[in-house]
């Protein structure tokens, strides 16, 4: 599904991603695991199309179709979804309203109907309730006063009702607690599913414990490093990233 | 009587105010007006207009070439009044002086809702002069699409004993368009309150003017006072020039301004563009937002339905 | 209630008494001629020697002023000036000009003495270990006295002496930078000052220099119906950095004094310049009667790239000021700041604030302004924000704020902001407040006296604006600070 061939990014002229080669079939998790400043953040705002993150080589493909051609608007229309590490406020649209816009923006870049009021409240009805959310925070200003912890379930949220195919989960774990953790792990475990592929990029191990990769690679220093089965995710929770600094 | 007044009524040019003058510096109808056209009784025919149920309306079409208005309204002690006041077009050059006198009883309430929908080439200016008695309440609300010079001024006699005044506004310019929403709250006497909003957008080449003074006369004790304005540039022609002004000579009081003139965050913007939103709606999406704040402080339902509507007919005039 | 009402009686009625520099000095002096006039103009040129392109100069500024208005669009209020009725220069006689201190007058070196100015360099390095020196250019009516640490600065390659001289030994650079940054006729104190101007200071730091010690000038008005009309210029080179200071006092005179100041700064690459003023001209008495009419034009030029300028003033003295000083923020990245404490008593009228005019990219301004109004004053905020179309990603932050201590003083806020960049942030924030009565109480209660809560309540509401003072004058203007209000004791 996605397919990443020697990609550099650059962020205000300074190389950030050198070399970077992945390869994520359809249906699979791929955790991304590195130290800060491996590039972690950067590669989940490269693939979402973010301005500032200059691609000076290589190549993105989601399907065969060009990502890093698209604007964001146009990728997300194609299938990607990327979960903010630091979900933003926007007051004055409230979430449902927000959530709303986007789909029907979606499907009508992708030549589908228009989904109705009724039959979207009742899917952001039933998804609130899976994710315990409180409906009525949902009709305020999107997550504005709203915890560490409720701003990543509104992520989930969101993903739920716009069904990406590309996920990209930006250390999602980071400001949860335990409670939460399990819940938004829940949201997105129930996602999973043949036609949906997903990128865990996170510093700890920890998540890997609620999302089970198929695969995980390190990224340090701007190149996957190595690559395994989960079980590397728990001999880097064990010995730490420095054999791959030095690999780097 | 302002310059325009002056101006229109004697056939003199160099009566109008312009750029060197303090209160105009931003609003020049020098060179706009040149030679004056005739003042004319004639005014010219409007479209359907909805008017919103249990609201006073009254509208003020646009003269033909050139004409001035006066029109004045009371509200009685302890009565309430919904009041529209739309400022219509139809299409054309136009030169206009609208003045208007409000004036509140004991513990009158008035929420006024100011509709200014000027043609592109009208010279407009529209000046409201509110005067409250204790324990009155005045809220406004004036929104604003510009004209190639707009201006709508008021300025309230503030008594301070209970009194309340709610000036807020909104103004949303695409194209050459040119607003300038004034606003003079004079607080007289102690125990007074005040409360400003104004948010504005400029697009395209459109020019944003606000200006506010708060005077709190000697002895005015108690007054509390605040003004925000709070701008967004849409393009890189597209100006916003602004003064808010503090004009204090009472020591008891807690007055304050603030003023921001910026564009739409780079970040929320991306955030938004990644759920999927193109990047013309997702603009759109959030400068409804911005100005939508306007239109939820207005208390009243029809009026605020009504303002909502202009609102929304305004915004597709920025979609570009 | 605000401040207790013998507090504000108290404060209003020590207006001007509390003056401590109205003395006058008796000295023999020369003056011009009374009046404005060519005439005049050519023996102000002659007195200073000076080269034939300046008195033409000199000249053309004269006919532009008289075609000028005097500007009235400033919240202030004040008698005309009859221009016909002054002296336009005015100096201590004595053969030649100084070339050391045994020269000086000891009348004169007397009234420094008096004034707390260090004059000789020896008196610091006597003083106690590590304390700061300045070097200090003493301007004593039309002329400078003595300008100290000349040998030493030299040694850095900095220039600093009184303008004339810098017009004789420098004629360059002062070709070259005099005007630039105020035209000639810029504004009517401008070009009056352009036709007149006696004396002043002028500061040259070459690349890459950083001034080894703080540069000062202390002017000083003594000679009745005297105007001065001083002219400072300073330009630091690429990568230079220097500190400067200004200081004024003048004697306690019926008549109201004009001093018509100009100052250009010109920042080149990388370079930095910090301006500092302690204005403590004779404000007048409590009924408004003398003090000096402080109408000055103060502005810098951030020319160069990464270039920065930062103005602080402390404004407690002059019956009017009229005074903003302003950065051009040309250069690309450049940065001005203006932090300024007005302090109002008496019958006083200060209308001061500052220009920030963004015209390249990335440029950054940051105002922060503190007005106090006490007595019959009234102070005035007066600022402009603009940012350009080419100044994208420019940036302003300005916050004003105004205390208000009793019934009969006003305090004004009057921003403008003029935005024509869609990528530039601009936020301002004021507020106008009284004394808290809460704040005295609880202060008070803690064991101060009244007048002792005052002070401390008044030095945290300014205390922004001391810190950026250089160390040696932040105590000095925190004093200052306090006598302007003396009298706070209930």
């Amino acid at each position: 599904m996605l397919h990443i061939d020697n990609l550099h990014v650059s962020v205000a002229d300074k190389p950030i991603i050198k070399g970077l080669t992945l390869d994520l079939p359809a249906g699979e998790v791929h955790a991304i695991m590195g130290p800060n400043g491996a590039g972690k953040s950067t590669l989940s705002y490269t693939l979402a199309g973010r301005a500032g993150y200059e691609v000076t080589g290589g190549a993105a493909t989601l399907d065969g179709e060009d990502l890093l051609a698209m604007d964001p608007a146009a990728r997300a229309a194609r299938g990607v979804f990327l979960s903010f590490q630091y979900p933003l406020e926007i007051p004055g649209v409230p979430a449902l309203t927000f959530v709303r816009t986007a789909l029907n923006a979606q499907r009508k870049a992708r030549g589908e109907a228009e989904i109705g009021a009724p039959e979207f409240l009742k899917r952001a009805r039933a998804t609130a309730a899976a994710l315990k959310m409180d409906f009525e925070m949902l009709r305020r200003g999107l997550n504005v006063g709203f915890s560490g912890g409720e701003k990543k379930r509104m992520e989930i949220f969101q993903m739920a009702l716009l069904e990406p195919r590309l996920l990209i989960l930006d250390e999602t774990d980071s400001g949860l607690d335990i409670d939460a953790l399990r819940i938004v792990s829940e949201g997105v475990n129930a996602l999973r599913s043949e036609g949906r592929s997903m990128l865990v990029i996170t510093h700890y191990q920890r998540l890997l414990d609620y999302i089970r990769p198929d695969r995980v690679h390190v990224l340090a220093a701007g190149r996957i490093v190595a690559s395994g089965g989960p079980e590397l995710a728990l001999e880097l929770e064990r010995e730490g990233y420095d054999k791959y600094a030095s690999a780097a | 009587m302002t310059g325009l007044r002056d101006a229109l009524l004697s056939r003199d040019e160099t009566r109008l105010p312009g750029r060197r003058d303090e209160d105009w510096r931003w609003t020049d109808l020098r060179g706009t007006l040149r030679p004056l056209p005739a003042v004319s009784d004639a005014v010219q025919p409007l479209a359907a207009f909805d008017e919103p149920e249990g609201v006073q309306v009254r509208r003020f079409a646009a003269p033909v070439t050139a004409g001035t208005f006066d029109a004045s309204l009371s509200v009685a002690a302890g009565e309430t009044l919904w009041l529209l006041d739309r400022v219509d077009a139809g299409a054309g050059a136009y030169a206009r002086d609208l003045a208007l006198d409000i004036t509140l009883g004991e513990g009158a309430t008035l929420h006024r809702l100011v509709l200014a929908a000027d043609s592109a080439d009208a010279v407009s200016v529209t000046r409201a002069m509110v005067s409250l008695a204790p324990g009155a309440t005045f809220h406004q609300t004036v929104l604003a699409t510009g004209g190639k010079r707009q201006r709508i001024e008021t300025a309230v006699a503030h008594p301070g004993a209970g009194a309340r005044a709610r000036l807020d506004g909104a103004y949303l310019l695409a194209d050459g368009r040119h607003s300038d929403q004034t606003t003079i709250l004079d607080h007289q006497g102690p125990g007074g309150t005040s409360e400003q909003l104004i948010r504005g957008v400029a697009a395209d080449q459109a020019r944003g003017v606000f200006q506010g003074r708060i005077t709190v006369a000697v002895g005015a004790d108690g007054t509390d006072a605040r003004l925000k304005h709070n701008a967004l540039l849409l393009s890189d022609r597209a100006e916003i020039d602004a003064k808010p002004e503090l004009e204090i000579y009472a020591d008891d009081v807690a007055c304050a301004h603030g003023n921001t003139v910026g564009t739409l965050d780079a970040e929320v913007l991306f955030y938004a563009m990644s759920r999927g939103i193109p990047e013309v709606e997702a603009r759109l999406m959030l400068v409804e937002a911005f100005v939508g704040e306007i239109v939820e402080r207005i208390g009243p339902a029809p009026l605020q339905d009504a303002a909502r509507a202009f609102v929304a007919d305004q915004l597709e005039a920025l979609r570009r | 209630m605000a401040a207790d009402q013998d507090t504000v009686e108290t404060v209003a009625a020590l207006a001007g008494e509390k003056y401590a520099h109205g003395f006058v000095t008796d000295i023999e002096q020369e003056f011009s001629e009374r009046g404005l006039n060519t005439d005049v103009i050519r023996f102000i040129s002659a007195k200073k020697d000076e080269p034939q392109w300046l008195l033409d100069w000199r000249l053309a500024a004269y006919e532009r002023w008289l075609a000028l208005d005097e500007p009235d669009w400033a919240r202030v209020h004040y008698p005309k000036i009859d221009y016909q009725d002054l002296y336009y220069y005015a100096a201590p006689k004595q053969k030649d000009g100084p070339q050391s201190l045994d020269d000086v007058d000891p009348e004169l070196l007397a009234t420094y003495a008096k004034l707390g100015i260090p004059l000789k360099e020896q008196a610091f390095l006597a003083g106690v270990q590590g304390s700061p020196r300045y070097a200090v250019d003493a301007v004593f009516d039309s002329v400078s006295v003595v300008t100290t640490f000349k040998a030493e600065l030299a040694k850095a390659g900095v220039i600093f002496c009184p303008l004339s001289e810098a017009v004789r030994d420098y004629p360059e650079l002062v070709r070259q930078y005099l005007g630039s940054v105020v035209p000639v006729s810029d504004n009517y104190f401008a070009c009056l000052n352009s036709a007149v101007f006696s004396e002043g200071s002028f500061v040259y730091v070459p690349p890459g220099v950083r001034c080894p010690m703080e540069l000062s000038t202390y002017f000083r008005i003594n000679a009745l119906n005297t105007g001065q009309f001083e002219r400072t210029l300073i330009i630091a080179d690429k990568g230079s950095y220097v500190s400067y200071l200004e200081g004024c006092t003048a004697p306690m005179r019926d008549e109201n004094q004009l001093h018509a100041a100009v100052v250009e700064l010109v920042a080149l690459d990388d370079a930095e310049i910090k301006y500092s003023t302690v204005q403590n001209w004779y404000p007048g008495d409590a009924e408004g009667k003398g003090g000096i009419y402080n109408f000055v034009t103060k502005r810098a030029d951030c020319r160069g790239v990464r270039s920065k300028v930062s103005w602080t003033q402390v404004e407690t003295g002059s019956a009017i000021t009229w005074k903003y000083p302003s950065c051009i923020l040309r250069g690309e990245g450049s940065s001005g700041e203006f932090y300024s404490i007005a302090i109002t008593n008496g019958r006083q009228q200060a209308d001061t604030g500052t220009k920030m005019i963004h015209l390249g990219a990335n440029t950054r301004s940051r105002i922060i302004a503190k007005g106090i109004s006490a007595g019959h004053s009234s102070s005035t905020y007066r600022g402009l924000v603009s940012v350009h179309p080419k100044a994208t990603g420019a940036r302003n932050f300005t916050q004003c704020d105004s205390l208000l201590i009793g019934k009969t003083c006003a305090a004004h806020t009057v921003p403008y902001v003029e935005a024509r960049n869609a990528h530039a942030q601009l936020e301002h924030e004021a507020t106008t407040t009284r004394l808290s009565e809460e704040q005295l109480f609880y202060v008070m209660s803690r064991g101060l006296s009244q007048e002792e809560a005052v002070q401390l309540l008044v030095n945290g509401f300014v205390r922004e604006v001391l810190q950026e003072l250089p160390m040696e004058f932040a105590v000095e203007a925190q004093k200052l600070v306090a006598v302007s209000l003396e009298g706070s004791v209930g």
